[in-house]
This record gives C-alpha cells, sequence and structure tokens, in this order.
C-alpha cells in the first residue's frame, strides 16, 4: 500500500497533468450522460491518436530547442504523396513504407537545414511549410481525392477489438518513451536542448542528434497523415493546415520546455488526451460555437504561461546561491 | 590557361545572342503594340480548392471567348500576400483589369484604392469587399439564401418525419459560413418539425468535420439530420457516418437526411450514390461570365450597371436530379 502511494505521488509529481485529464473525464461523464460510456472514450482515443503521434515527434524537436512549424504541412504532403497515381493503386505495405520514407526525408531536410547553417528553425520551417504545401497542392491539383478501401483499414479497422489508430498511437508513444529514456540519442537530445554550447564542447554529435530529432518528427507526422487520412476516407486540400499548433499545445501542455532540454513522452500523450477529451466535452455541453475557439486559445495560453513560469522558477533558482545543487546553467531532467 | 580564351568568346557569343534576342522581342512586341493592344487580366485568388478550379476555369473560358490572357496567383489565405500579388499584378505586369477573390474583405481596400488610382478595373467575385465605392464589379453568391434554401428542404422533409438536426458551421470568421448559417437558422425558426439539437464548428477543417459529427452522433444517437455548410465537408461526415453505422442511401430506414452547398465532385457522386438529399450549387459560370463582360464594359470606358450582383445557388435535389444536374459545375467537371 505504502509503495503503492508513493509510486503514485511520484507519478504526480512527474506528470501533474494525469490528474487534471481525471479530473476532467470524471466532471464531464457526472455532467453529461453519454459521454462516461465505452464508446465514448473508444470516440476519444481514436480522435486523440493523429494528434499524440504527431506530438510525440514533435517533443523530439522541441527538446532540442527546436520548434517544427512543418508539421502540418508534412502531414498534407505526405496525404498528397498517398493520394498520387503513382502509389494510389500500390499494396498496402508499399505505400505506408513510401510514406513514412518521404516523412523522414522532409524531416531530415528540416534537420539538415537546422543543424547545419544555424538559420533559426523558426524560419527553416516556416520555410519548408510553405514548400511542403505547395508541393501538396501541386501533387493534388488541391482537388479531393478519394481513398481505396485498402488504404483506409489504418484509420477504420481493428485488432482484437483496439481500433488501429489507437494501437499505433500506443506503438508511437511507448516506442518515443523508451528511445527517450533508454537510449543514447534520447539522452543526447536532452543534452542539445539544455545546454548546446556545452554539449558541442562535450563532444556530442549535436548536428546528427539535431538532424535526427527532426527526422525523427517527419516520419513521425508521416504516419499520423496515414492515420488521419484513412479515418477521413480521401485526401483534401486543407487537411493539416494550422495542425502544427494544435501539436506544440499538445506538447507544451505536457509539460515539455519550449526553451528545450526538459519534457517527457507521456506529457505530449496526456496533452493530446486532454485537448481531445476538451474538445468532445464542448459538443457535449452544447456550447456555443464561438466557445469552442476561446478554449483552444485559453488552453494554448495557460500552457505556455505555466511553462513560462516554471522555466522563470528554475532561471530564479539558480540565480540564487545556497538554493541550486546544481552549480549553474540548466539542468537535464529525467522523463 | 588556354581554355580561358575559349570561354571568352563562348560568353561573348551568348552575350551577343541574348542581346540580339531582346532586341527582337522588342521589335515584335512594338509591332503588336501598334496594331493592337493585347488585354491581360490579373487573377488573384485567396486559396486554391476544387470550387475554386471550377471558378478559375469559368475565367479561362470566359476570357478565351474574349480573347483575353490571364495570369492566375494564389495567395494561400495570406491577405499581405495577396496585397503585393496584386500590386505586382498591376504595376510589374501591367494587367488591363484585375479579378479578385479576397481573403480579408477588409483588408483589400488599399489594393482597390491602388487599381482606381492606376485607373484599373477592380472586379471582386466569389467573396464580398467592405470598399463598395471603389469597386469597379462584384458578383458573389448569397451565403444567407443558400442557407435558406437549405432550410427548405429539411422543412420539405420534415412534413412527413420530424427532424432532429446536426449543424456543421465553417470558420467562424468567414462571412460565407457566417451568412449559410444564419440563413439556414433563420428560415428553420420556429418550425416545430425540425431542432437544431447541435451545432458544431469546423473551422473549415476536414479533420475537425470528422470528429465534430462523431462526438454529435455519440451525445445524441437520435439526430436523423445533418446540414453540411460545404461539400468539401461531405467526406468527413460520411466518414464519421459509416463509422456509426449510419451511411445509408435515401429510402433506408438508417438513412441520414443530408444536405450539403457548392455543388461540388463530392456532391454530385453522394447525389448519384442517393447518399445525399440535396446540394445547393454556387452558379461559378456566372461568376467568371460576369466578371469578364463587365471587364469588357469598363474597359470600353462605359460604366457597369449594375455594380453589385448576388446570385442565389440552384437547388439540386433527389427529385429534379435528372433534369438539374447538367447545370451544376461539380457534375459536369
Amino acid at each position: 500500500m505504502k509503495s503503492a502511494y508513493k509510486w503514485s505521488v511520484l507519478a504526480l509529481r512527474r506528470q501533474p497533468l494525469l490528474p487534471v485529464w481525471v479530473v476532467l473525464l470524471l466532471t464531464l461523464s457526472g455532467l453529461y450522460s453519454g459521454f462516461g460510456t465505452t464508446a465514448n472514450f473508444r470516440n476519444i482515443a481514436i480522435q486523440a491518436s493523429p494528434l499524440i503521434i504527431a506530438a510525440v515527434g514533435a517533443t523530439f524537436v522541441i527538446m532540442t530547442a527546436g520548434i517544427d512549424l512543418s508539421v502540418g504541412s508534412t502531414l498534407f504532403l505526405a496525404a498528397a504523396i498517398e493520394s498520387s497515381q503513382a502509389l494510389i493503386s500500390a499494396p498496402t505495405g508499399v505505400v505506408f513504407l513510401a510514406i513514412a520514407a518521404a516523412g523522414l526525408l522532409m524531416g531530415l531536410l528540416n534537420g539538415v537545414a537546422v543543424a547545419m547553417t544555424r538559420v533559426p528553425a523558426l524560419i527553416v520551417t516556416l520555410a519548408s511549410m510553405q514548400v511542403f504545401r505547395g508541393a501538396g497542392g501541386h501533387i493534388t491539383g488541391q482537388q479531393n481525392i478519394d481513398l481505396p478501401a485498402h488504404l483506409r483499414g489504418i484509420g477504420t479497422g481493428s485488432l482484437l477489438g483496439v481500433p488501429a489508430p489507437v494501437l499505433l498511437a500506443a506503438a508511437t508513444a511507448i516506442g518515443g518513451g523508451m528511445l527517450f529514456s533508454r537510449t543514447v540519442f534520447g539522452r543526447y537530445t536532452q543534452a542539445v536542448g539544455s545546454n548546446r554550447a556545452a554539449a558541442l564542447n562535450g563532444g556530442l554529435p549535436v548536428r546528427t542528434v539535431t538532424a535526427g530529432a527532426y527526422a525523427l518528427a517527419g516520419l513521425l507526422a508521416a504516419v499520423a497523415s496515414l492515420t488521419q487520412t484513412a479515418r477521413l476516407g480521401a485526401v483534401q486540400p486543407s487537411i493539416g493546415d494550422g495542425y502544427e499548433l494544435t501539436v506544440i499545445t499538445a506538447v507544451v501542455l505536457g509539460g515539455t520546455s519550449l526553451f528545450g532540454g526538459r519534457g517527457s513522452i507521456t506529457g505530449p500523450v496526456l496533452g493530446a488526451l486532454v485537448l481531445t477529451t476538451a474538445q468532445t466535452g464542448l459538443v457535449f455541453s452544447g456550447a456555443s460555437p464561438y466557445v469552442f475557439d476561446i478554449v483552444r486559445g485559453g488552453v494554448l495560453l495557460t500552457a505556455v504561461i505555466a511553462a513560462g513560469m516554471r522555466w522563470r522558477n528554475l532561471a530564479q533558482t539558480l540565480r540564487l546561491p545556497g538554493r541550486s545543487s546544481s552549480g549553474g546553467g540548466r539542468m537535464i531532467s529525467s522523463a | 590557361m588556354k581554355a580561358f580564351p575559349i570561354i571568352r568568346s563562348m560568353a561573348a557569343l551568348t552575350a551577343s545572342c541574348l542581346v540580339l534576342a531582346a532586341c527582337g522581342s522588342s521589335a515584335k512586341q512594338s509591332e503588336a503594340g501598334a496594331s493592337a493592344k493585347k488585354v491581360t487580366i490579373g487573377v488573384s485568388f485567396d486559396l486554391l480548392n476544387a470550387i475554386r478550379q471550377a471558378e478559375k476555369a469559368a475565367i479561362e473560358k470566359a476570357a478565351k471567348a474574349a480573347g483575353y490572357d490571364v495570369i492566375f496567383a494564389v495567395a494561400d489565405k495570406d491577405p499581405q500576400k495577396q496585397s503585393s500579388q496584386i500590386q505586382d499584378l498591376i504595376q510589374t505586369r501591367k494587367v488591363s483589369a484585375v479579378i479578385v477573390i479576397a481573403q480579408d474583405g477588409q483588408q483589400i481596400a488599399s489594393s482597390i484604392s491602388l487599381a482606381k488610382a492606376k485607373n484599373v478595373p477592380f472586379v471582386a467575385i466569389d467573396r464580398a469587399v467592405a470598399d463598395q465605392q471603389n469597386v469597379t464589379f462584384q458578383i458573389t453568391g448569397d451565403p444567407s439564401a443558400d442557407g435558406r434554401l437549405s432550410a427548405t428542404e429539411f422543412a420539405n422533409a420534415a412534413k412527413t418525419k420530424p427532424l432532429k438536426v446536426l449543424e456543421l458551421v465553417g470558420a467562424l470568421t468567414d462571412q460565407n459560413a457566417i451568412g449559410r448559417r444564419d440563413g439556414f437558422n433563420a428560415a428553420l425558426k420556429g418550425d416545430p418539425n425540425v431542432t437544431v439539437v447541435s451545432q458544431v464548428p469546423t473551422n473549415w477543417d476536414p479533420a475537425q468535420a470528422l470528429d465534430g459529427t462523431s462526438n454529435a452522433l455519440q451525445k445524441n444517437p437520435d439526430i436523423n439530420a445533418i446540414f453540411v455548410p460545404s461539400d468539401f465537408l461531405l467526406p468527413s461526415v460520411q466518414s464519421a457516418l459509416t463509422s456509426a453505422n449510419r451511411l445509408a442511401p435515401v429510402g433506408d430506414p438508417k438513412h441520414v437526411f443530408l444536405v450539403t452547398i457548392d455543388g461540388d465532385q463530392n456532391g454530385c457522386k453522394a447525389m448519384r450514390d442517393k447518399t445525399l438529399d440535396a446540394d445547393i450549387a454556387t452558379p461559378v459560370d456566372d461568376f467568371g461570365r460576369q466578371a469578364i463582360t463587365a471587364i469588357t464594359t469598363a474597359l470600353g470606358g462605359k460604366a457597369v450597371d449594375p455594380r453589385t450582383v448576388q446570385t442565389e445557388g440552384l437547388t439540386l435535389n433527389q427529385a429534379g436530379f435528372a433534369k438539374t444536374s447538367p447545370q451544376v459545375w461539380g457534375c459536369v467537371a
């Protein structure tokens, strides 16, 4: 009992968003009939899946103190390639591999540009956002393209009763978590974001790690695209438009610092779940359509302010003599 | 070292060719200019999607018939970019007239002023602009009338069976979305057989439309009608209905009554499959034809009258499908 309590306290300290999500679920279930049903929880899990997948990838980028504004456009270009004449009738495995490779390449382009040129990631990914969306528009001719049934399974199918998007999101979260906390790459990612100069001085492969983080984000944005388009059953020109903001909100809400070096993989997963649960709750509440935008913007603002306050607190702690145990510089926290 | 003279000779030769080509080109241009100045129309769209492609085709068809050339630009939903593009069309490309679908009806005012200052006719299509004084001609749909026409279909269907409606709403900053919503709600106000049980914003985003429809069907499983404010959200709604095992053709007891607006290929296909009950088609051919006619009038030094035209959509329903579909752009594309 005592160890379970200790574990719970530790879990709460590490991830304060967990009780927020649980309280949100319980409150909405108590307020609205039909919310607290298995069918609705399944619905929320399916809806959150593409966001979880994309947010896990974006976490690695933000952990390096970078940013990827091209997530939505990567998602669209991947969808456009999926709907192209060359791929649309190819076997499912070939399409998925091609899309994953395309996403990896798009991410790598961002990563190499950021790592090699030292141009701010904001500018690089702002440019690639336009390039990818333009390329996607060129491929689709800005038309709606229906996907054949064999490409929809990843969004609408299930295995042993578990929806395919949920399985994919769970696999991504577990894989991402292991990569983050149990591999050299994960540790280096945190180190680069925490103090780039120290990482360079320490002989860490900063450029490779940075490029790798963006490549991973591109790969996972493409996987998110596969699930999203499969759910929609069609590729449409406005897919992924503005999605980068939702993804960044989920990551920051999950406690990942926009200044890099601090965060976890459970954070963006919970961030995505909180956002999706709130969105579903708004529909159940019958709120005015205007309230939806207020809530979305409010959540982002709260997350950014909370992140800023945490950073300021840490900076203050490090400035005051005798209150710091690390001796200076930003610390690397564990996942 | 010996390579340098050869390179220098080649460079000189290339430069000479370029100068001669330029001279030839200007000679040709002055020759053409002497006979008759070719009319070129600059077109700036807010974005490019299925309906915009149809509008582009309608302009190109009408321009070709009038013997005009067209330079086309897309602003990717960025008002500043659109303003720069129009400036470039007027000042650098020296177009004779501009046709614009404004991303922002207020911010486009500076572009309208520039066109007036340079004596270039400015035609706004599809979306209304705020500066009505200086615009040469404006032709738009009537979103409120389209909403009312949609509501008529609901009211007619509700005479045989009361309807519980899910109403999807487009972007709340878009006048078309607001007009369609307001027209729809105003027309159904007081109808005892139609109840709007849920109103869900989509921000014109297919993913939000899919999630919103799924959530509303979870909350109100007895929803038996959906108002979709644009055809491009139709695949999302159909996916949500398929997941809920509710997508069925007209006449099936499981059928959910559906009405959309635009009349694109999605809508027409769904009409043919009998999963869609009605589609209010935007008259895109009218936009192109009337815009070019207005430009011809303005370039001839005459005033365009009337200066503002609003065209309401054409109702395509299952009863009149065979007769009306040849007039719907998505059915003939």
